[in-house]
């Protein structure tokens, strides 16, 4: 029962991902990190198949760090997302596809502004204030509907997050347990204790 | 084991792998509640798969002098179940010594579908007629008896079709108003005669399983005047009854290819 | 062996459908359906109503064949299913809310159901699943508590008559009936909300929500609620909890119904159209700030950006 959330506010992106790592009933381990740091403005969260997922992100983690030092500046977040959604979409049509749902939260310190995007392992991509995937998304996307707040501090964007967790705690039948939060914004990331 | 069976009354019974009782005759049928009246149509094809069976199969019977069903789906089960509710009216008739009132015949229909909710009667009914009160009355039902009562309603294989259509021109939907002005709430009967109409002949053009015929049940409620039925054409009284509420059937044909 | 366990046994549902086969003799229409006796309402005061069965060795697997649009999405009889329902109980009685989306498929076949079930004026039932099942048992759930008002001059409580539709159902266990309620009312004991389901499942509780749209609805549900809720905001939301699961589940939407319960009885309070909810609100009701509860109507003109204070504004793509 994988379970991540995003969401944005003033200036910063939250990325949260549970931190349980399960194979058929049997939690595997309840404290495994599933939120990557691309760059210094860049994270992504992933969940889907065991084995594909962290090939998967360790392959977009190398990428985006060869394209910063061949260029010597970062992707954008736009332009990462697009390049993320891309590599999903080629595999998709290989003879064994990654099947690997994604949040990409960045900050472009170009343009001052947070973007969050949602990508599915087929390739679907589309930015949005928030996003979750997993049974949790079936929870939080009415909650943020209606308590989100595109310009919240940084201290409500938490407060939100923490509504979503409570709520997918209350209600789904099995509970996906801790989470790691990551934070990204113009002071780069940051992970916070819940 | 799975040899020979013992039904569960004690009767041996041959095993059947393939038990199917159902078939599909297509067409359509929709009814349109008015003010004081109420408009029940139906095609009169039936169809089994590519093959019309017959030009002319009604779907659509007078009950009593201020009731319509109208059936849709598979004639077979249509017609008994017709029979049924035809029978438990006459009797009804014999004990009470009136009519019984429409919304009394759509609970029965329910209590009737229900009864085989364990092996349903595949058939879409649609009840048309006049409320006690003199309102016009469209009951729609699914095949095992939860039913509604609705100002309009298409069933059967062009109800995609035809709905949408219904909708909008009935209902209003997506239309706004001009400017001082509001949609009507009932519709007067030519203009419902003309949607009817407009509605079959579309389903026709669009739908292999609608055309050949079709059959238009009004039913006018007491005191109202019939004159507006002068104008059309194939008009049948088919009242039975002085003073009561008035019924007409007006016949056409649609496309036959 | 199987075939002789099943006819002697006393608990499958084999039995049950011998038991109501043997009831329903051969033509089950004629003797109590007869003359319109029995005040009009034919087998049902008699008790339990009998029901015709196909004559085929498994007459659950044949109901299964032909109606059950999970099985085989082109099977003839579709059943109605897709709903958003709920009710919970707070100090001042019992919200109840519905969508009114019925849905065949993806065809919409209704917008205009109604799946709150007005038992009698103290009592409201819910209606998600099999919409004849839900009406038909609870209309006959109607019936016995004015049969039990007769006999006891009092009334039902509504733990016993959701105890009565419970036991109900689950003598057809097995048999394909399909139905998840709630029973809500107001008695003497107060104001109560009971969940009974087709598997037998009976829960009491203060909230309760049923449906495809159930998880969205508990969304904006679970965080509002409180026990100590006025009258306006519980209305309020129940009324936002419909539209969040109308907007987010495409089997749910169209309009809401709502009922407040109080201990006068129920009382019923209004319907709102979905989509207009989303862009003007519901109108000028108690409770309601009468804005659109849509997110992209909430938001409008916020932004994310965070531009330093000093830097010119950067033009921010929509």
């Amino acid at each position: 029962m994988e379970t991540s959330f995003a969401i944005t506010g003033k200036g910063y992106v939250i990325v949260a991902a549970d931190t349980t790592a399960s194979r058929s009933i049997i939690k595997m381990k309840t404290d495994e990190d599933k939120v990557k740091t691309l760059s210094p403005h860049l994270l992504m969260a992933y969940s889907g198949e065991p084995g594909d997922t962290v090939h998967f992100a360790e392959y977009v983690e190398r990428n985006i760090r060869l394209y910063q030092i061949r260029n010597l500046y970062p992707l954008r977040p736009s332009a990462a997302a697009a390049w993320i959604r891309r590599a999903l979409a080629t595999s998709l049509r290989s003879r064994s596809p990654y099947s690997v749902n994604l949040l990409v939260g960045g900050y472009d310190t170009a343009s001052h502004d947070p973007h969050l995007y949602w990508i599915d392992f087929l390739g679907t991509m589309t930015e949005v204030p928030f996003a979750a995937h997993g049974y949790g998304a079936y929870f939080a996307l009415s909650l943020l509907d209606r308590y989100h707040d595109p310009e919240a501090s940084l201290e409500d964007g938490l407060i939100a997050l923490k509504r979503c967790i409570r709520q997918v705690e209350e209600r789904l039948v099995v509970t996906p347990g801790k989470y790691k939060v990551k934070v990204v914004s113009k002071d780069g990331i940051q992970e916070i204790d819940l | 084991m799975e040899h020979s069976f013992a039904s569960p009354s004690g009767h041996p019974q041959p095993h059947q792998r393939h038990f199917n009782p159902y078939s599909e005759n297509g067409g359509t049928i929709l009814a349109i509640a008015g003010a004081n009246f109420s408009v029940i149509a139906g095609d009169t094809r039936q169809s089994e798969g590519y093959s019309i069976q017959t030009r002319y199969a009604p779907k659509v019977f007078r009950l009593t002098d201020k009731a319509v069903l109208a059936t849709n789906g598979f004639a077979a089960d249509g017609n008994m179940f017709v029979k049924k509710v035809r029978q438990r009216l006459e009797w009804y008739r014999h004990a009470h010594s009136k009519d019984m009132p429409i919304r009394a015949i759509a609970r029965l229909i329910q209590t009737m579908l229900y009864a085989r909710r364990f092996f349903p009667y595949y058939v879409y009914n649609i009840l048309g007629g006049i409320e006690e009160d003199g309102s016009g009355a469209v009951y729609s039902f699914d095949p095992v008896g939860s039913y509604e009562r609705e100002a309009c309603r298409a069933a059967g294989a062009a109800q995609s079709l035809v709905q949408p259509f219904l909708d909008n021109q009935i209902y209003f939907k997506n239309q706004t108003p001009a400017h001082g002005t509001s949609h009507p709430a009932h519709l007067p009967l030519d203009h419902v005669l003309e949607l009817v109409i407009d509605s079959f002949t579309s389903a026709t053009e669009r739908h292999i399983e609608v055309g050949d015929g079709l059959e238009i049940y009004v039913v006018l409620a007491k005191g109202s005047t019939p004159q507006v039925l002068d104008r059309w054409q194939g008009v049948t009284e088919m009242t039975t009854t002085q003073d009561g509420e008035r019924m007409f059937v007006i016949r056409r044909n649609l496309k036959r290819d | 062996m199987n075939t002789l366990v099943q006819r002697f046994s006393t608990t499958s549902a084999q039995s049950e459908i011998n038991k109501a086969k043997a009831l329903a003799a051969d033509d089950q229409d004629f003797d109590d359906f007869a003359w319109g006796s029995e005040a009009g309402f034919g087998t049902i005061a008699k008790g339990v109503p009998t029901f015709s069965l196909p004559a085929v060795p498994d007459p659950r697997a044949f109901l299964r064949l032909h109606t059950d649009d999970h099985a085989d999405p082109n099977c003839r009889i579709k059943i109605q299913h897709g709903t958003t329902t709920l009710a919970f109980r707070f100090k001042g009685g019992v919200i109840v809310a519905v969508d009114s989306r019925a849905t065949a498929g993806s065809y919409i076949a209704s917008g205009t159901v109604k799946k709150v079930i007005e038992i009698n004026p103290y009592l409201l039932g819910t209606m998600a699943g099999g919409a004849a099942d839900c009406q038909f048992w609870e209309t006959y759930l109607g019936m016995h508590c004015r049969l039990h008002e007769l006999r006891n001059r009092e009334r039902i409580s509504v733990s016993a008559a959701s105890k009565y539709l419970s036991n109900l159902v689950y003598n057809y266990k097995g048999m394909g009936l399909s139905m998840g309620t709630m029973i809500c009312g107001w008695d003497k004991t107060g104001p109560s909300v009971f969940y009974v389901d087709s598997d037998g499942t009976r829960l009491k509780g203060n909230l309760f929500s049923v449906g495809s749209g159930s998880t969205h609805a508990y969304g904006v549900l679970d965080q509002g609620y409180h026990w100590d809720l006025s009258d306006e905001d519980a209305q309020e939301l129940g009324r936002r909890s419909i539209y969040a699961a109308g907007h987010r589940d495409a089997y749910s939407g169209n309009t809401c119904n709502l009922y407040h319960i109080k201990e006068d009885g129920w009382h019923f309070i209004g319907n709102y159209d979905i989509s207009k909810m989303h862009y003007e609100g519901p109108g000028n009701v108690p409770g309601s700030e009468n804005v659109g509860y849509g997110y992209d109507v909430r938001v409008v003109g916020r932004s994310s950006a965070n531009p330093p204070p000093s830097a010119p504004t950067p033009v921010v793509a929509a």
